[in-house]
């Protein structure tokens, strides 16, 4: 029956085309200048590869947790976070904290302020044993908004040029990682996954829902907050490194579901990344060779992905 | 033996289950009844530790329950909520093999396959077995459910309302499953049920509350009477027994309704 299951699932196809992609997104066009052209493109190959293993991860892992197939880990508001802090920097120090803070410091500081927010909002709603997954959503959301609101009205107080400034920082990016930067996220991600990879078929049992997974045996408390923690992780990376990239989960996570059609998440996951990585290499050989820049990875991304789910679901009538 | 002993829990200022104190034996199939809003479900989550008591505790074997290990009570006691609700594309195998989840964290070895395809056997469930969940009826969906949990071999089995929403006949065919359990495996079962005629012949023991307390507790014959049902329910009862057990004529009570 296993083997029935998992023939079925293109996971090899799947990665086999993402190889494909990565060569393509390396040497095409590219004049086979290793001295420059090659080199920066495998840096922003390099922020692909983390930012797609982040999102597809910390996606289908919330979704598993929340029970719920239209929610990514941005309702948490650590995206909203991210850009007020980009804001305030602009707001304060104006363009001179460009250079005051270097593209690492910006990095880190965005990094451990998203941690400490969710550090925050987890240790207040856990406090004493409870353990209310809806009421941290709800948190999220409104914060999401409140801080959203926050950061439009500090962005009317700065002047254009620092306004265009902070567009940037609120579109996903690939050129913008430093090479310490990129080092610095894969170990952490590849960290992350370890931690998790052991505790995946857990996760298989999460999707059960609270009731079941306790009956199982699963501590759940303990299984939810570990996850939440690593999937703030993996979302503070990814923010830091690419900027926010919206709903780009909940495509990933649901396409993911409709290829796998497994809901074991040692299958799903490795496809949510690749899927993930492919779409952001396509995106930007499009920016790069198609549009010339004219167009952002994001609006690629989202367009894109927007079609692409929007007929997988008319084709296999809502199962998907 | 399950023991619970002085059990409260309270919302707030409400309190749902108020010191409460009962004996669910060991091998036995016990119903909790009584009418809605009585705390039966709240005890029953309480045992399967889906709540947390605000007072008294739960003993197993003697042991206090908040002492055993979540992973560790998994193999003692299962439990199925009803109908539980979620969007997964599963099949009948694929849920009863997660009731091998407490011995084996998700790789199954050959016992497991065993005792899964057992669980299938037991309630007949072979035919259904590549069927997915959400193509199946409800009453075959409770049967797959309740494979799962049976496939978990713990010593006691915890089910809230197995027959909700179910037709007679698939009641009849969980019900004998149950008794079948206990009296072929062994097996310690305590159910929510909210139908007093599938309680009066199927239970060896019946706890009836009322209002979060224990209204009344005992074999078959002390609880089933007329006169303790029209207490516990403010029906009026008429019970008959015949060859095939006893039946409990309420649809027409007498007099006015209270």
């Amino acid at each position: 029956m296993m083997s029935a299951l998992t023939a079925r699932v293109p996971r090899h196809a799947v990665w086999v085309l993402v190889l494909a992609l990565a060569t393509a997104f390396l040497f095409v066009r590219s004049g086979f200048d290793f001295g420059y052209v090659i080199p920066k493109r495998m840096a922003r190959l390099a922020a692909m590869l983390i930012g797609g293993v982040c999102i597809a991860w910390s996606s289908i892992a919330f979704q598993t947790i929340t029970g719920n197939r239209i929610l990514t880990p941005a309702i948490m508001g650590y995206e909203a976070i991210y850009l007020l802090l980009q804001s305030l920097l602009i707001l304060f120090m104006g363009t001179q904290s460009l250079v005051v803070l270097g593209a690492n410091g910006n990095f880190f500081l965005s990094v451990l302020l998203m941690l400490g927010y969710s550090w925050v909002i987890h240790r207040w709603l856990f406090r004493d044993g409870r353990n209310n997954v809806y009421l941290l959503l709800l948190l999220g959301l409104v914060l999401t908004m409140v801080i959203g609101t926050f950061t439009q009205f500090v962005q009317l107080k700065v002047s254009p040029g620092e306004f265009s400034i902070l567009l940037g920082f609120s579109q996903a990016s690939f050129g913008r990682a430093e090479p310490g930067q990129l080092l610095t996220s894969a170990i952490v991600v590849a960290a992350v996954c370890l931690a998790g990879v052991k505790t995946l078929p857990t996760l298989d049992v999460l999707s059960l829902g609270r009731d079941q997974a306790i009956s199982l045996g699963v501590d759940y408390q303990r299984t939810v907050r570990l996850y939440l923690a690593l999937i703030a992780v993996l979302v503070a990376v990814s923010t830091s490194l690419l900027g926010p990239t919206a709903f780009m989960g909940i495509f990933v996570a649901n396409m993911t579901y409709a290829l796998a059609r497994t809901f074991r998440h040692r299958i799903t996951l490795p496809i949510g990344c690749a899927i993930a990585v492919g779409m952001f290499i396509l995106a930007q050989l499009a920016v790069e060779h198609v549009f010339n820049y004219r167009t952002t990875v994001g609006i690629l991304v989202n367009l894109v992905c927007g079609v692409w789910f929007l007929a997988l679901m008319l084709r296999t009538r809502g199962t998907a | 033996m399950i023991t619970v002993n002085k059990l409260s829990k309270a919302y707030g200022a409400k309190a749902v289950v108020s010191n409460v104190s009962a004996r669910f034996s060991a091998r036995k199939l016990s119903s909790l009844i009584g009418p809605n809003g009585a705390g039966k479900t709240t005890l029953l989550m309480m045992i399967a530790r889906l709540l947390a008591p605000s007072q008294g505790d739960i003993l197993i074997e003697g042991r206090k329950i908040t002492d055993i290990r979540i992973g560790d009570y998994a193999r003692q006691v299962a439990t199925l909520r009803q109908s539980p609700d979620f969007n997964l594309r599963l099949t009948v195998d694929e849920l009863v093999a997660f009731g091998r989840f407490p011995y084996s964290r998700g790789s199954l070895t050959a016992e497991d396959h065993r005792v899964i395809d057992e669980a299938i056997a037991f309630l007949s469930l072979q035919s259904l077995r590549e069927a997915y969940l959400d193509e199946l009826s409800g009453g075959q969906r409770q049967m797959a459910f309740l494979a799962m949990t049976i496939a978990q071999r713990t010593d006691c089995l915890l089910l809230d309302e197995p027959l909700n929403n179910l037709d007679i006949k698939h009641a009849v065919h969980i019900m004998r499953a149950l008794r079948r359990l206990c009296d072929e495996q062994g097996r310690t079962v305590i159910l929510v049920v909210h139908d007093i005629n599938f309680a009066a012949n199927y239970s060896d023991h019946i706890v009836a509350m009322k209002g979060g307390s224990i209204h009344c507790a005992g074999s078959v014959s002390e609880v089933v009477t007329e006169e303790r049902m029209r207490e516990l329910y403010g029906l009026d009862f008429e019970i008959t027994r015949g060859e095939r057990g006893c039946l409990c004529n309420y649809f027409n009570p007498l007099g006015e309704l209270e």
